[in-house]
C-alpha cells in the first residue's frame, strides 16, 4: 500500500487510492474474471514455492489486492506478479477454481498493454524474437554443428508472415 | 509392437531442443520408431508459443499463435506429440480453453481466418511420455531393452508442466505421480523420488536470490538421495538444472551438488543400444560418468 499523507494533520489517518476500474480490466483478459470466486481460505499459498522463498509474495493478497482495486500496488514498479514460477500448484489447490496463476498472468498482461513490465522479465525480447524468427532460440553455428553430428536434418527457417498477420 | 501397425503422430519439435539440445530430438528420433511410433514431420510450425514470456504478453496472441499450430497437424488429420513440457502445457490448454469456450475459439478463429486458417478442435495433444505409456506401454518400452541400466539411480522431477493443471494434463497425480518412475524401471534403472521432488526449477521466477535458492535446495535433495542421475522430460528444466549445478557447485565449494542432468529419451536410447554419441551425452557440460559403463556393455 502507498498510503498518502496528506489527510493526516485533519486526523483521517493515512488514505490509499483504489481503481474499481482495474477489475473490470482484468475481467476483460481470459480467465481475469475469476477472480471474483476467491473467498480468501489461503489453500492456494501452502504449496507455493515463490512463498516460501520470497514471504512478501502471497498469491491470495494478489486476489486480495485484485478485489479490493490496489492496482498501483499491482502493476506499479514493486509489483509481487514477477516472482512467481508459473508451477501450477495454486490451481491444483484452489477450491473455487479461480486458477490464481492465471490472474496473475492476466495482471502481467495489463502491464504489457502499457508496455510496463520490467526488463528482468524478458517478456519483450522474447516476443520480439518470436515475431522475428518464429522461434524463442536463435539457430547458431553450435545448432548447426551438433545436428550435424548427430544425423539431424538442418533446421529451416519458419516462415513467420502468417505469424505476424494473425497478431495483428 | 514392430509387427502391428506403427501409430502415427505428427511431431511438434518446439525452440529449445531441435536449436539447443538436438541430442534430445536425436534421441527421440532414434527411440520412438523401435516402439512401434512413427514419426510424422510437418512443415508450418511455428513457437508453440511458449507459457511463461508470451503468455505473459498477451494471452489471446498467446492462443492464436497456439491455435495455429494445432491446426497445421488437424489439416494433416494427425493427433501432435510433443518433447518439452512447455509445448505441452501451451498447446494442450489452447486444446482445452478453445473447446470449452465457443466464444474464444470464435476470437481465435476470426484471427486465423486472415491466414485462411482454422482451429477445428479435432488433434489432440500429449507429451511423447504419455504416448509411449498409453500407446505403447510400459512392458513394450522394457521389451526394447538390450542393454538394462541395471544399478542405475535415477532421481526424477517432473517438472510443473508436464501434470499440471491436471484436469487439462490428464496424465498422472500431480501428488504422487508414477509415469516416469515406470518409464525409468522400465529401462531396468531405479528410480529414486528424493524429498523436494514436488519444487519448480525456479525458471519463472524473477526474484534476484529465489530461484538459486529453490535450485540449492533440489540439488540438495537430490544428492543426499545418491542418484546418478536426474532424469528430466523438459528442455528448459534441463537448462536450470545443467548451468544451475555447475554455478552452485561453485558458489558452495560442493562438488556434491553436481547430479548430471539426462533427458529420459537419452537413457532410453542408452538402453536401446545407442552410444554416448548417438545420443549426445558426451556433449553435456555436467558429465554422467555412471553412465559410460553401460554404454560399453556389449549389446
Ligand atoms: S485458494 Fe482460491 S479461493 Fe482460496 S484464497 Fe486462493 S485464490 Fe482465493
Ligand atoms: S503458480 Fe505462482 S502463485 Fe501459484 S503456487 Fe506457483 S508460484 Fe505460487
Amino acid at each position: 500500500m502507498s498510503p498518502k499523507k496528506n489527510n493526516e494533520k485533519k486526523g483521517r489517518g493515512p488514505t490509499v487510492t483504489l481503481d474499481f476500474e482495474f477489475k473490470k480490466r482484468l475481467e476483460k483478459i481470459v480467465d481475469g474474471a475469476l477472480v471474483n470466486y476467491c473467498y480468501q481460505c489461503g489453500a492456494c499459498v501452502g504449496d507455493c514455492p515463490s512463498t516460501r522463498y520470497v514471504p512478501e509474495f502471497n498469491p491470495r493478497e494478489i486476489m486480495l489486492k485484485v478485489l479490493y482495486g490496489f492496482a498501483e500496488e499491482l502493476v506499479g514498479p514493486a509489483s509481487p506478479v514477477w516472482y512467481c514460477t508459473n508451477c501450477y500448484n495454486c490451481y491444483e489447490r484452489c477450491p473455487q477454481n479461480v486458477k490464481p496463476v492465471e490472474i496473475i498472468i492476466a495482471i502481467k498482461n495489463l502491464m504489457a498493454r502499457r508496455g510496463i513490465y520490467p526488463e528482468k522479465a524478458q517478456v519483450g525480447d522474447l516476443v520480439e524474437m518470436v515475431l522475428e524468427t518464429g522461434r524463442t532460440a536463435p539457430v547458431t553455428a553450435m545448432t548447426k554443428k551438433l545436428r550435424e553430428e548427430l544425423g539431424l536434418p538442418p533446421l529451416e527457417a519458419v516462415d513467420t508472415d502468417e505469424l505476424k498477420k494473425i497478431l495483428e | 509392437m514392430t509387427d502391428a501397425e506403427p501409430k502415427k503422430f505428427a511431431f511438434f519439435p518446439g525452440c529449445l531442443i531441435p536449436v539447443r539440445y538436438p541430442q534430445m530430438e536425436a534421441a527421440i528420433r532414434k527411440t520412438l520408431p523401435k516402439l512401434g511410433v512413427e514419426i510424422v514431420d510437418l512443415p508450418g510450425f511455428t513457437c508453440c508459443p511458449d507459457p511463461i514470456y508470451f503468455k505473459s504478453y498477451d494471452k489471446l496472441a498467446w492462443l492464436t499463435v497456439a491455435a495455429r499450430n494445432l491446426a497445421v497437424a488437424e489439416e494433416a488429420g494427425l493427433n501432435l506429440f510433443t518433447i518439452c513440457s512447455g509445448c505441452t502445457a501451451t498447446l494442450s490448454e489452447t486444446y482445452q480453453q478453445l473447446n470449452a469456450n465457443k466464444n474464444l475459439k470464435e476470437e481465435v478463429n476470426q484471427r486465423l481466418a486472415r491466414v485462411g486458417k482454422e482451429y477445428r478442435g479435432t488433434s489432440t495433444v500429449r507429451h511423447v511420455a504419455t504416448v509411449i505409456r498409453d500407446e505403447v506401454g510400459v512392458e513394450a518400452v522394457a521389451a526394447s531393452v538390450v542393454r538394462p541400466l541395471e544399478d542405475l539411480r535415477v532421481a526424477i522431477h517432473y517438472g510443473c508442466h508436464l501434470l499440471k493443471p491436471s484436469h487439462i494434463m490428464k496424465v498422472d497425480d500431480p501428488d504422487d505421480p508414477h509415469i516416469l518412475d515406470d518409464l525409468v524401471a522400465a529401462l531396468g534403472a531405479t528410480p529414486v523420488r528424493h524429498d523436494e521432488w514436488i519444487l519448480c526449477c525456479g525458471k519463472a521466477c524473477k526474484h534476484e536470490e529465489a530461484p538459486s535458492e529453490m535450485m540449492y535446495e533440489l540439488l540438495k535433495s537430490v544428492a543426499a538421495a545418491e542418484a546418478d542421475v536426474l532424469g528430466v522430460v523438459c528442455p528448459s528444466c534441463f537448462t536450470e538444472f545443467d548451468l544451475g549445478q555447475l554455478r552452485l557447485a561453485r558458489q558452495h565449494d560442493d562438488e556434491s551438488l553436481k547430479t548430471p542432468a539426462v533427458y529420459y529419451f537419452q537413457l532410453l536410447g542408452l538402453a536401446q543400444g545407442l552410444t554416448l554419441e548417438e545420443v549426445g551425452l558426451h556433449r553435456h557440460k555436467v558429465k554422467a560418468p555412471a553412465l559410460e559403463k553401460y554404454a560399453a556393455a556389449a549389446v
